[in-house]
């Protein structure tokens, strides 16, 4: 098979965290019973009229800015107009023109090496309904009917299946860090076209193009993206075109298949929607919102890194937005930060896996972990004993000194007192003392198990090795 | 100018309506679609104009709804005015290809 | 006893005094459309809930002017639980689950919704006539038409079967009709009244508005149908203001326009020399009256048709035999549901204007004539508003010609444009327009004036009427009431 260089664009539709619909103020939920959250509106009922839900508008900023778009603040709305069961009014209210958000891109880690994929624009539109094919006849359930939608439009910048994969993934991360989208891809929350053309060359024109649908999951995507690259690299080796189509990803047999040739031209024939009037956004309105973003994954990982933190736990960290969030309450703190990740990341992850708990249910608050932090860190807390206590600890509001004071386990650290211990020690075993100055080994382990033995194990080992080294000599 | 339309230019407007018409009635709107057709180009007299936006209403923009959940119909509601539904469902004769929008 | 062709104050104060109830006038409102039924006014009747409301009424409080007082209601704007069909046979079975904006507002008021009224299959037409129930009938001779599209709003406010009734006005639909069967007709100010309800058939221009037979009727039921609705984005910030309150004042100063076009001869001769004569009388009475060029009025009819097609052939979309109306038999599949469901469900002016209204939107179409028909319509209502800088208000003709045969031929799509020629520019600016019976013609067929005010400014339109109309003091019951009982 020859080699040909592949050109990719993805178009993303999220649906957006609202309590109600974009035009209507029916809830926008997903799950319920068939035609249950639905109003007159949703219906395309005839008479009724578009509302503009504040929220919306707020995500699409959120979302501008998380994606680094320019924001439009003098916008409008479009209708499509088209036929089709799933479709209320027969027009679906969208931003052709006036896209919120143009000009952005996002940032992906191909390789080791940073890329930036281009967006194009993001608009702002609602969705449509529900429908379930069975025998000769279509159900419709209007439920999803006008829940907003933001649609994501790269420009044709992705060259791999891959980097589509990555792509994905991090507008996952981005948008569900910024509270925008639930992002659920089974769900239909967060819905990707691929489309893939291939050329020989660079200055040779894009090629044919065909758009993949129905994509259930990231992997997938990935995987139809490299199997039409494959599909359309044999068809031009062998000297065939062919039309521009949709297809989908069928999951059982994990390729593409053929869902229809496109038609030239789909005549949507756009034009200003006459009952929404602009939407004007001032800086102030602006500022407002973005000011409530969260801090982003990105500048996550770059400030637990600068604490410390390895590329490993602060990826892990991410992944996990509670304990991110928790970690992020200690960002200024002067504490040791990776003994911080550590524990959230192991025991106390373990823990709240175990219990299914959120960590702001327990009682480890930032002051509590400061200090276990610390009594970690002085060693005075063996991370073996930890466990012993850690149920306590984040069950209890007895301060965590009383908890290891109860539980006995206290370990040594206290200098003089090792030293008088080991000094006794030594004075009383002067054949291991001259064993070891003749130099065998054995003999500094029996002198430490004497002195642990002295202090019923709760001598800070490390300490007490030292010390005793340092004695003998 | 021949003043009325072809066969298919008729033909294509209706199917962009989505009305079907018999054979005596794609013969009448030839003429009379054209009749308007040719009415409306009378736009093309008017000058000035640079493919601005303009959205009628006399205050500038629009307000914006607070996010707060409103009563909603029940399922039988819903289903009162449709001619053919089943369970809770609103039906349609099949529908083969994928949806053309969102 | 009649009651129905006094003034709304008299009845007001029977009503309260007891001496005269809610069901009173139910029954005599039934009784006149009864005997006026072949002038063909509704297209359904309310009888058995107005009943039962009219007798719930008798233990409250009469509250307001329009309590326990009957109203008929164009059959565009959605009844929750009564029949509305548009004109058309797509919704001959299409029975609403809400209230229109306007329809709440009527039964705070205890007002009484009598029936749904004839008109133009969704507003399309001006003679009514292209009803899938047949075209009302003009009560001053039931040969000519009552005008459109709220031809059975106009036709039972001059029967006199009842005080008020609401009407739409998307390019001349209340000024028309009202001024073809000598009634007092407003259209208000684009986002006056909240469309929420109202079966959209162009979006950017359509307005309820009321018909009522005289000046101060018709203010008072203004009063009671504006205000801001948060389920119309369109309609407009405006505090609460009382319509009537410049009625009675003199016009002493009043500086009026006159725009050349609509004095030219486009309009008939009689109609041209009744506008003149009402024009000395405000003259002898104080008012400065200008002739003046007003750009774009003869591009009017062109815009309103690009802006009126196109957004009507979207609206008119979601009739599609799924969720309600008309729906074809049996369809094989979906395309046939679509396809024959809107072949049989629309009438043929109704098609007309989607098919190409489809057209006009279609491709780079909507940048060449609708976006560009926006922008000319910006400028348009910037030229009115520059008139109004130097004059209160601004008269003319409402029609060209007073009301047509019935059986004139409906085969020219042009013709129903033509009728509204002189009323469609104040759609096209979004501005309030008053048709005011200023007189007859040699049948004795009404003739209107129209009275056209800056934005929001009603109130002014209605004290230049009310003068003119107790200055003329027309007999304007078009049977001198010998029809009702």
């Amino acid at each position: 098979m020859s080699n040909y260089i592949p050109t990719i664009g993805v178009e993303v539709h999220v649906e957006l965290k609202t309590k109600t619909k974009i035009f209507s103020n029916s809830t926008n939920g997903y799950g319920q019973m068939a035609n249950s959250l639905t109003n007159v509106i949703d219906l395309g009922y005839p008479g009724t009229l578009p509302t503009l839900n504040e929220e919306v508008i707020n995500l699409g900023i959120k979302a501008a800015t998380i994606l680094n778009c320019k924001i439009r603040k003098v916008m409008h709305f479009d209708r499509k107009n088209y036929f089709y069961p799933d479709n209320p009014k027969n027009y679906q209210i969208t931003q052709a023109r006036t896209p919120i958000g143009y000009d952005g891109y996002v940032e992906i880690n191909v390789n080791g090496e940073s890329k930036k994929i281009y967006i194009e624009e993001m608009h702002i539109e609602e969705d449509t309904c529900k429908s379930a094919h069975r025998g000769t006849k279509t159900l419709l359930d209007f439920n999803r009917a006008g829940v907003p939608l933001i649609e994501i439009v790269t420009k044709p910048c992705i060259s791999s299946g891959e980097e589509v994969k990555l792509y994905l993934e991090k507008l996952r991360e981005l948008l569900s860090y910024g509270e925008i989208s639930d992002c659920k891809i089974e769900e239909g929350s967060m819905r990707a076209d691929v489309n893939v053309s291939i050329r020989k060359n660079e200055t040779d024109p894009f090629g044919t193009k065909a758009e993949i649908k129905n994509i259930g999951s990231i992997s997938n995507a990935k995987l139809g993206v490299e199997k039409e690259i494959e599909r359309q690299t044999k068809l031009y080796d062998n000297g065939e075109t062919f039309k521009p189509q949709t297809r989908r990803f069928d999951d059982k047999i994990g390729d593409t298949v053929l869902m229809r040739i496109k038609e030239t031209g789909n005549d949507y024939r756009y034009f200003p929607e006459p009952d929404i009037p602009f939407v004007v956004l001032t800086d102030e309105m602006i500022n407002n919102v973005v000011e409530t973003l969260p801090m982003l994954p990105d500048e996550r990982r770059k400030k637990y890194q600068e604490l410390g933190i390895s590329e490993l736990n602060a990826n892990k960290l991410v992944a996990n937005r509670p304990l991110s969030d928790y970690m992020n309450t200690l960002l200024t703190e002067k504490t040791n930060h990776k003994i911080a990740s550590n524990l959230l990341l192991g025991d106390i992850s373990a823990y709240l896996n175990r219990t299914e708990k959120d960590i702001k249910e327990t009682t480890l608050t930032k002051e509590r972990f400061l200090e276990l932090i610390s009594l970690l860190e002085k060693e005075t807390l063996t991370s073996k004993n930890l466990k012993d206590i850690l149920d306590t600890v984040m069950e209890s509001d007895t301060s965590i000194k009383d908890i290891i004071k109860e539980k006995g386990i206290e370990n040594i650290t206290d200098d003089t007192e090792i030293r008088n211990v080991i000094k006794e020690i030594i004075s009383n075993n002067p054949d291991s003392v001259n064993d070891y100055h003749n130099g065998h080994d054995r003999a500094i382990k029996y002198l430490m198990g004497q002195v642990m033995k002295e202090t019923k194990g709760k001598a800070n080992p490390k300490l007490a090795m030292d010390i005793l080294t340092e004695e003998l000599n | 100018m021949k003043d009325e339309l072809s066969r298919e230019e008729v033909l294509h407007v209706a199917e962009l309506a989505r009305i079907s018409l018999t054979e005596e009635e794609i013969k009448k709107y030839q003429v009379e679609l054209k009749k308007l057709l040719n009415e409306v180009e009378k736009i093309n007299d008017v000058e000035g104009y640079d493919d601005e936006i303009l959205i009628a209403n006399w205050d500038s923009n629009a307000e914006l709804r607070k996010d707060i959940a409103g009563d909603m119909l029940n399922p039988k509601e819903v289903l009162e005015n449709a001619p053919r539904h089943a369970g809770n469902y609103i039906e349609v004769p099949v529908v083969i290809s994928d949806g053309e929008g969102a | 006893m009649k009651y129905l062709n006094k003034s709304i104050t008299e009845i007001h104060e029977l009503l309260k005094s007891k001496k005269l109830k809610p069901i009173d006038l139910v029954e005599e409102a039934f009784a006149n459309i009864e005997n006026n039924k072949e002038y063909n006014a509704y297209i359904t009747l309310n009888k058995e809930e107005a009943i039962k409301q009219a007798k719930e009424l008798e233990s409250k409080e009469v509250d307001n002017l329009l309590f326990g007082l009957p109203i008929a209601v164009k059959d565009n704007i959605v009844t929750k639980g009564l029949l509305t069909t548009c004109g058309s046979h797509m919704l001959d079975n299409f029975v609403p689950i809400y209230d229109a904006t306007v329809v709440e507002k009527l039964k705070e008021k205890n007002m009484i919704i009598i029936g749904k009224t004839n008109m133009d299959e969704f507003g399309m037409g001006s003679s009514s006539r292209t009803s899938y129930f047949g075209a009302p009938k003009n009560p001053w001779d039931k040969t000519k038409i009552a005008g459109g599209s709220s031809g059975g709003s106009a036709t039972t406010i001059s029967c006199r079967d009842v005080l008020f009734a609401l009407g739409s006005d998307t390019g001349g639909s209340i000024r028309q009709p009202a001024s073809y069967t000598g009634i007092v007709g407003m259209k208000p100010t684009y986002g006056r009244v909240s469309r929420y309800g109202l079966v959209a058939f162009a979006s950017s221009l359509d307005q309820i508005g009321p018909l009522t037979k005289n000046v101060y009727e018709n203010a008072v039921l203004l009063n009671a149908i504006v205000g801001k609705d948060e389920k119309d984005l369109t309609s407009a910030r405006k505090k609460e203001e009382d319509f009537t309150r410049l009625i009675g004042e003199d016009i002493k100063g009043m500086k009026i326009a006159v725009p050349n076009y609509l004095m030219s001869d486009i309009v008939s001769p009689e109609i041209i020399s009744k506008i003149k004569d009402t024009i000395k009388v405000l003259e002898k009475n104080g008012a400065k009256v200008d002739y003046v060029d007003v750009k774009y009025l003869d591009k009017a009819m062109t815009l309103y048709q690009i802006i009126a097609m196109g957004e009507a052939s979207s609206n008119l979309a979601r009739f599609d035999g799924i969720r309600y109306g008309h729906s074809k038999e049996n369809p094989k599949d979906i395309q046939e549901l679509y396809f024959e469901t809107r072949a049989e469900g629309f009438g043929e002016e109704v098609k007309r204007r989607i098919m190409v209204g489809s057209y006009l939107l279609s491709g780079e179409n909507a940048k060449i004539y609708y976006n560009k028909a926006l922008s000319i319509r910006d400028d348009m209502k910037k030229e009115f508003i520059n008139v109004f800088k130097n004059y209160d208000l601004i008269i003319g003709p409402t029609t060209t010609t007073t009301a047509y045969n019935l059986d004139d031929p409906m085969d020219d799509p042009l013709k129903s444009f033509m009728d509204d020629v002189l009323v469609i520019p104040v759609n096209m600016a979004g501005l309030p327009g008053l048709n005011l019976p200023v007189g007859f013609d040699k049948n004795h067929m009404p003739i209107g004036m129209h009275i056209i005010g800056n934005a929001f400014e009603e109130a002014k339109i209605y004290q230049l009427a009310s003068f003119i109309e107790k200055e003329l003091n027309l007999d304007l019951e078009p049977f001198g009431g010998e029809n009702n009982e």
